[in-house]
């Protein structure tokens, strides 16, 4: 950890022991339930952010990934008796090998274009595995076999063991992140996404660093996938390849924070706890609700803070610090 | 098998006629102000939110409504662009992607808050009417949409090619720079086309609602079917957009025909795939960016 200041490294090991120890503490289901769903679209985001924010490839279609990761793994582990832990690489290797011609086809494409036919790829899939019932059990999907205590097949007593590996996604994603934002390939990236005619004249290499980069994005959005299926024991084209994964994975990069590293964190935590109070105010009763709000968010955003809560806390943090500066200079 | 072709042909072209309504909107946009709009299809829910309820509160037939649908959605339109649209435009993708994506968002779940998931229908007279020519089988509620949305299309183009404001609006779009160096106000044209363009997703919805169901997703497939049509018929033609639209309503038709039911929407994924992966500049050839 070559580079960090004393202070982050405090604050990184205090901000490890909190959320390591918070299942012990916290033994409301409900609670966890919510932590998970955190920690695993916090995941999505990050993994969305590496070429959504970066290289400003804005994806509608990250789902594609998502249920392909899910399906691989249920399939795996259904007909064959495969593990999930075994399945879940698998899955992330099929999302890999997708994203090739998919990527081939959606890069043709710039700005607006790319993002709508990311959203058509993943709608496609979602269609291809509802209509195909030989393939994966049609629209009704089916439920995972629950196996009691099984932690060499992904199943757990505990909701605690769920929260430690989507724990682990996220720490993944995490430092996967901190790596490539400060190599070359993050500069290329973040080239990529300012200017790209600019960056090729310069010698980027562009479709290749794209495609490098949607592979490794494609395999960290199928881990999610395979993971989500473990924890609600079920699955079916519409929740695999639903649109709406597609939509939070953008959405927490961008209210967080777009191309940075803590983003998606940040905008997932705000978002899940709108959600959350939102539900216990409202109860589940009013479909639509969340989005609602999420849109406005969204559109609140755009308009007055592109770069999103991030740049809303650096302003904040500069601020202080020439306040105590000045103060310093008047005191001397 | 010819009369089915037949049939099948005659459906698409009749809600062709619909979709292309929907696409000259988003290509009157695209051209105009450079802006892809995400929410064009929930216009055309509104449209047909404001037809059911004028319908079933006043008993006014849709037809007439589309008195009330076109204005009214002209005046949002322009409130749009004026709040909006204006704030990022000369931004870079993200915010003028997003902006239209969560207009989109926000304007689908509020529609689900107010008006409910049910499907909303209107029975007219002439709902359930049909010509026969020869073998083939004419719904009178679609066929007095495919003209009027052919009618309001006609309109349009005498507009852009015989009004000052028109001619305004299609010089900013073949050259901002030059068409605010001649003195004309890029925010008034983009207004009006911003109005203009909402007015005619507010017609489409007034022209569906005798005879296809409302709901707060509604506008989902048809703005779908407008991206294709938009770029096959490249992109800010408006002639171009006409004429794609009605192809892809002949194709999808006859996919639903020959594929099966559930097929329509396969088959316009893959019609828009096939379009930007061999022809991401348009059946006509112009530049897709």
């Amino acid at each position: 950890v070559r580079g960090l200041s004393k202070w982050s490294v405090l604050s990184l090991a205090m901000l490890a022991a909190v959320v390591l120890a918070l299942p012990l503490v916290v033994k409301s289901s409900f609670a966890i339930d919510i932590f998970i769903r955190v920690l695993l679209f916090s995941f999505i985001g990050v993994a969305w952010n590496l070429m959504g924010g970066y290289a400003k490839q804005l994806s509608l279609g990250h789902a594609a990934y998502f249920g392909l990761g899910a399906y691989t793994s249920t399939i795996l582990q259904i007909d064959f008796g495969i593990s999930p832990w075994i399945g879940m690489v698998a899955g992330g290797v099929v999302a890999m090998l997708a994203s090739l011609p998919i990527g081939a086809l959606c890069f043709r494409l710039r700005g607006p274009y790319f993002t709508i036919a990311t959203i058509a790829t993943a709608q496609v899939l979602m269609l291809i595995f509802l209509k195909f019932r030989d393939l994966a059990w049609g629209a009704e999907g089916t439920t995972i076999p629950n196996l009691g205590n099984a932690p060499l097949m992904m199943q757990f007593d505990a909701k605690a063991a769920y929260y430690y590996i989507a724990l682990g996604l996220l720490a993944l994603g995490l430092v996967i992140t901190y790596r490539i934002e400060r190599s070359w390939l993050g500069y290329y990236l973040v080239a990529i996404g300012e200017d790209e005619d600019a960056a090729e004249a310069v010698g980027v290499n562009a479709p290749r660093i794209k495609r490098n980069i949607y592979l490794l994005s494609a395999f960290l959005t199928a881990l999610a996938g395979t993971f989500y299926t473990q924890y609600i024991y079920f699955i079916d084209p519409n929740t695999a390849f639903s649109f709406n994964v597609s939509v939070e994975a953008a959405l927490v990069s961008i209210v967080g924070g777009i191309g940075t590293l803590w983003g998606p964190v940040i905008g997932t935590v705000l978002l899940e706890a709108t959600s959350a109070l939102l539900q216990s105010w409202l109860g589940s009763s009013l479909g639509g609700v969340q989005l609602t709000v999420y849109s406005i968010i969204l559109m609140a955003v755009i308009l007055w803070r592109p770069t999103g809560l991030m740049g809303v806390m650096t302003e904040a943090s500069q601020r202080i610090i020439e306040r105590i500066a000045r103060r310093n200079v008047a005191r001397a | 098998v010819l009369e089915t072709v037949g049939q099948a042909v005659v459906n698409g072209l009749l809600i062709g006629g619909i979709y292309a309504l929907v696409s000259i909107g988003v290509t009157l946009i695209f051209g105009v102000v450079k802006i892809v709009n995400f929410a064009q299809g929930e216009f055309v829910m509104i449209g047909m939110y404001i037809s059911f309820y004028l319908a079933t509160q006043f008993g006014i037939d849709p037809l007439v409504s589309l008195l009330v649908s076109m204005p009214v959605l002209f005046i949002i339109g322009v409130l749009v662009q004026h709040f909006l649209i204006r704030r990022v435009l000369g931004l870079n993708d993200m915010p003028q992607i997003f902006l239209t994506f969560a207009l989109s968002l926000l304007l689908m779940n509020s529609g689900l808050m107010l008006f409910t998931a049910n499907y909303r229908t209107v029975h007219t007279w002439y709902s359930d009417e049909a010509l026969h020519i020869g073998p083939i089988y004419v719904p009178v509620a679609k066929l007095i949409a495919f003209v009027l949305a052919m009618v309001l299309s006609g309109l349009l183009w005498v507009f852009l090619h015989a009004t000052d404001l028109g001619k305004a609006m299609r010089a900013a779009a073949q050259n901002r720079g030059v068409a605010v160096l001649m003195g004309i106000n890029p925010n008034r044209v983009f207004c009006v086309a911003l109005g203009i363009a909402l007015a005619l997703a507010g017609a489409a919805g007034s022209l569906l609602m005798p005879f296809y169901p409302a709901y707060p997703m509604v506008g989902q497939g048809f703005v779908l079917m407008a991206f294709v049509a938009v770029v096959l018929g490249t992109l800010g033609n408006v002639i171009g957009a006409l004429i794609a639209s009605l192809m892809m309503g002949v194709a999808e038709s006859l996919g639903i025909q020959f594929v099966g039911a559930d097929s329509g929407l396969i088959v316009v994924f893959l019609m828009l795939l096939l379009t930007l992966a061999f022809r991401p500049s348009g059946l006509g050839g112009g530049r897709a960016r």
